[in-house]
């Protein structure tokens, strides 16, 4: 017997360019925001997952230790190629809904590594796939997807002005969010003399890095009523790659692991891309946000980015987008602030960039071969 | 040239590297239902049979998509092209390489290449391409 599920809190630490804090202090601070939200305390929380990736936050055992959790009846830590800071939450509400704990906190906190150059190491041989890629100069994930959306282009005239638009938009949306690091407004002319990072992507089509953490507390859609905020509830949250997991080697670089998990998304809930009042898609790199769009069946395979150009995805359009600025005006907080900033919207709290009457959102996270979304409901 | 990384062969790849260290471009090959497997792994993709041999190709391929870095990585000064080439053996068949004899500009999808390949230490040579 599954049990309605919702988000009852939501949180965040101090978000910055370069924190004189640890990320376990960030973290912490981020769940006791998300409970004091929810009104809850840390001796009501009962489940915990989070997704450290590749050793940049800190685990659940350092959090129940340092918050005074008494106990946990589920816990996960969800580490490897897993589609970022949507993870944790979706696992964390298959867990509340399958009767595996009643309170459960989810986060995800970035501190950035400064003293490693991004890839890999100078001067030693290279383990795993990796070993076909980094001897050829190929070490960067923004190398990797650079030349998914560069088949997008061939294939389907995506053009630099749109990517640039994705970049404006979402810009646009951060100077009304009065959280978000990057608040100035940008032009075209802009992102067209933002230097090249690896073609097409320049600078402005990467998401922003900063040291932070958000948090999300999941609980029952029976118990979240009685709570200090309106719940949100899930109504789907699911996951998806596809038969050639890989890089290089996925069936077309024109689609991702998005579509899958689209098809997934649509299926089990019974609802359809038109039902959606806001998106807020994973935008690690602009691209990816066009590509959700596209697989989502929000817009045809291959108008994203004509699609996005016309406004269709700014506040106050068919179907806003990254109402917070995304990762690339908001910060990159790996998709934990895209669950936050769904689910503040579908409670109606966003101030100026509210978008009018909001009740269904989808939230995604993941890029190329991984794929993972929400669908939030708020009003209920 | 000395601060490129090199690949660490290990018990599923080192017939790849043997095999550019004579000059040769060799890819798995399932013997049940003849699909190319590659990145090489134990089990076929297609049929899931364990039977599984190093077969040379042509070499011969195109850029299915390519990226020009205007930032340097280790063993590389920008801006330098990486390339995905599509072998002509098998739709989908495909592996991360530069194009050493055309600048990274002018690289194009659809451009024809061929293998050649390159020493970057004492064992170890690598399958870049050139265009024909
Ligand atoms: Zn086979």
């Amino acid at each position: 017997m599954m049990r309605d599920v919702a988000i009852c809190g939501t949180g965040y630490s101090a978000i910055g360019r370069a924190l004189d804090t640890t990320v376990g202090a960030l973290t912490l601070d981020a769940c006791k925001a998300a409970l004091n939200e929810a009104g809850l305390t840390p001796k009501d929380v009962d489940g915990m997952a989070t997704y450290p990736a590749a050793g940049d936050s800190v685990p659940c055992f350092y959090v129940v230790e340092s918050l005074g959790i008494p106990r946990l009846d589920w816990f996960e830590d969800l580490f490897g190629w897993m589609p970022a800071g949507i993870t944790p939450v979706i696992a964390a509400a298959h867990a509340v809904a399958r009767g595996a704990c009643d309170v459960a906190i989810t986060f995800r906190s970035v501190k950035r590594n400064r003293e490693r150059p991004p890839g890999i190491g100078y001067g030693f041989r290279v383990p795993g796939d990796m070993q076909f890629r980094a001897p050829f100069g190929d070490p960067m994930t923004s190398q990797w997807l650079a030349m998914w959306a560069r088949r997008h282009m061939h294939t389907y005239g995506t053009t630099e002005e749109q990517l640039g638009s994705i970049a404006v938009t979402f810009r646009h949306h951060a100077t009304m969010n009065p959280d978000a690091p990057l608040r100035v407004p940008i032009t075209l002319d802009d992102y067209f003399a933002s230097r090249i990072v690896t073609t097409p992507f320049r600078l402005l089509d990467c998401d922003f890095p900063v040291d932070g953490a958000g948090a999300v507390v999941i609980t029952t859609l029976e118990r979240a009523r009685d709570l200090k905020t309106k719940p949100v509830k899930v109504l789907a949250g699911e996951f998806a790659t596809g038969p050639r997991p890989d890089w290089d080697q996925w069936e077309d670089l024109t689609f991702m692991a998005s579509k899958y998990c689209a098809e997934n998304l649509w299926r089990r809930s019974g609802l359809k891309p038109d039902d959606l009042d806001l998106a807020e898609l994973y935008d690690g790199f602009s691209w990816l946000a066009l590509c959700w769009l596209e697989d989502l069946g929000i817009c045809p395979k291959g108008e994203g980015g004509p699609f996005i150009a016309d406004g269709n995805v700014a506040i106050g359009g068919t179907i806003p987008a990254n109402t917070h600025g995304g990762s690339l005006s908001g910060g990159r907080l790996h998709a934990i602030s895209h669950v936050i900033e769904c689910a503040r919207q579908l409670r109606g709290e966003c101030g100026d960039r509210q978008v009018k009457d909001a009740r269904l959102g989808v939230v995604t996270a993941g890029g190329g071969l991984m794929a993972g979304a929400l669908l939030l409901e708020g009003n209920v | 040239m000395s601060d490129r990384p090199l690949p660490l062969p290990d018990p599923e790849t080192a017939f790849f590297w043997e095999a550019t260290a004579r000059r040769q471009l060799e890819i798995l090959r399932c013997q049940t239902c003849k699909t190319w497997v590659h990145y090489p792994k134990p089990s076929c993709w297609n049929c899931s049979s364990g039977d599984l041999k190093p077969e040379q190709v042509s070499g011969r391929g195109t850029v299915y998509s390519y990226t020009v870095t205007h930032q340097d990585v280790p063993g590389y000064t920008a801006p330098f092209a990486v390339v995905i080439v599509e072998l002509e053996e098998q739709a989908g068949l495909r592996m991360v390489s530069n194009v050493v004899d055309v600048p990274p500009e002018d690289v194009r999808i659809g451009m024809p290449v061929e293998v050649t390949f390159q020493p970057v230490a004492e064992d170890v040579w690598l399958p870049l391409f050139k265009k024909r």
